[in-house]
């Protein structure tokens, strides 16, 4: 699954990625981790506040870093 | 496989109420304990400037981490009621006036990052929020801070919080209704505009979350906020320490005493540089008020730090023209100083 994380760059955004990559290797799947700093491109998905973070399109977290567990719970659906 | 074991009452949050009586004992025995540190194991003589500053350092580190500590907790477990979502949708389609108000008031307890600022701008006008009323968001949500407010209240009483709110609403309630009257629509960014014209998207279905929930939320703020702004608070409390122990009484009232009319703007350009968070000026504003500088002078610098800061314009620079980013630092700038100016008048 694809897994974006949305942040221009601060602190928290970073901590998001960490626990996104976390939780893919946890998961052991197939799981692609991007990060996406651009607003346009923010904009666009319907971001409204960051971190955010969207599974295969569909945004799932906003404005609060969500713990791998919780990223993990997401990837096993 | 066993039945899930239901959680006890410690993990469902109890333990916060034997962490409460700790909180309070460790408050209550704070000055005791640093003049007893000071004094009599460092041997250092009361009333002589190193004894003095070294007993400020020791009261006050123990003591602003505590106050933060449960500061923090509450606020984020309100924020968990708040979200820009809901704001959003709360401020759409509202006229300017009311929608100032609306905006100013919300700008105070929604979970906002400076980091945030963009991405909400610009949702913010696509759902159809007045670009003057966004600003009374814009401003009111990192000049009344919500941590400061609560800081405030506890450090100094809910007349210094009150002051502090009320002119920090009044500011981004008004400098709102004037940029929303300059239609500068034209003065955003091009992408910006482009991207206003754009369909607007799905949304992301926020579920309300239970008590517990909460409770965990507000303990994650505190352990990532304390953990964050601890060095800034330390650096807060060495330089009211320094100022506590060492600058005169004279030379304070001389450079930000009510009496000179310099003094309110020498504050704000001492203040807007300086990158700290509203944990870290308070120990710099309990030595401010402590040596006799006023409260004019003490709130506009306080505003200045906490509600005009350089990273923030930078960033608010990717969305707006040079023109606009102008016209907002000067309006902020400019109700800094008449607060300034109207309390150094009346008190």
């Amino acid at each position: 699954m694809l897994i974006e994380v949305f942040g221009p760059g601060c602190l928290k955004c970073q901590t998001m990625e960490k626990h996104a990559k976390e939780a893919v290797a946890q998961s052991g799947g197939e799981h692609q981790v991007v990060k996406v700093s651009d607003y346009a491109a923010m904009v666009a998905r319907g971001v409204l506040s960051t971190p955010a973070l969207a599974l295969d399109g569909q945004l799932k977290f906003q404005g609060r870093v969500a713990s791998a567990d919780e990223i993990l719970a997401l990837l096993k659906g | 496989m066993s039945e899930p074991v239901r959680p006890g009452f410690i993990q469902r949050g109890g333990w916060l109420l034997l962490a409460l009586p700790l909180w309070v004992f460790l408050y209550a025995v704070n000055h005791s304990a640093s003049e007893w540190l000071a004094f009599h194991l460092l041997g250092l003589t009361p009333k002589s400037h190193l004894g003095e500053a070294v007993a400020f350092l020791f009261y006050d580190t123990p003591k602003v981490l505590l106050l933060l500590t449960l500061v923090v907790f509450i606020v984020t477990f309100i924020q968990t009621f708040v979200n820009p979502t809901r704001v959003r949708d709360a401020l759409s389609k509202r006229r300017p006036g009311l929608g100032n108000a609306l905006a100013s008031l919300f700008g105070i307890v929604t979970p906002f990052c400076s980091c945030s600022a963009v991405p909400l701008f610009i949702g913010f006008l696509r759902a159809g929020v007045p670009l003057g009323v966004t600003f009374s968001f814009l401003v009111a949500a990192p000049m009344i801070n919500e941590v400061a407010l609560g800081m405030l209240f506890a450090m100094f009483g809910w007349k210094i919080a009150a002051l502090y709110a009320g002119t920090g609403l009044a500011i981004a309630f008004t400098s709102g209704l004037i940029l929303g009257q300059l239609k500068m629509e034209r003065y955003l960014e091009g992408w910006v505009q482009d991207a206003l014209k754009g369909p607007a998207l799905g949304e992301l279905e926020e579920e309300t979350p239970t008590l517990s929930a909460r409770i965990e939320l507000a303990v994650q703020g505190v352990k990532e906020i304390v953990g964050k702004v601890w060095p800034y608070i330390l650096a807060g409390i060495a330089v009211g320490a320094f100022i506590h122990g060492y600058v005169p009484e004279s030379l304070m009232a001389g450079l930000l005493g009510k009496n000179h009319w310099y003094s309110v703007p020498l504050a704000v350009l001492i203040g807007v540089p300086l990158y700290s968070n509203a944990a870290g000026v308070m120990p710099i504003v309990e030595a401010l008020l402590g040596k006799g500088a006023a409260l004019g002078s003490t709130l506009a610098f306080m505003m200045a730090v906490i509600g005009l800061s350089l990273p923030e314009t930078i960033i608010l620079s990717k969305v707006m023209r040079p023109r606009l980013i102008a016209t907002f630092v000067s309006v902020v700038a400019l109700g800094i100083l008449l607060v300034g100016y109207l309390f150094n008048a009346i008190l």
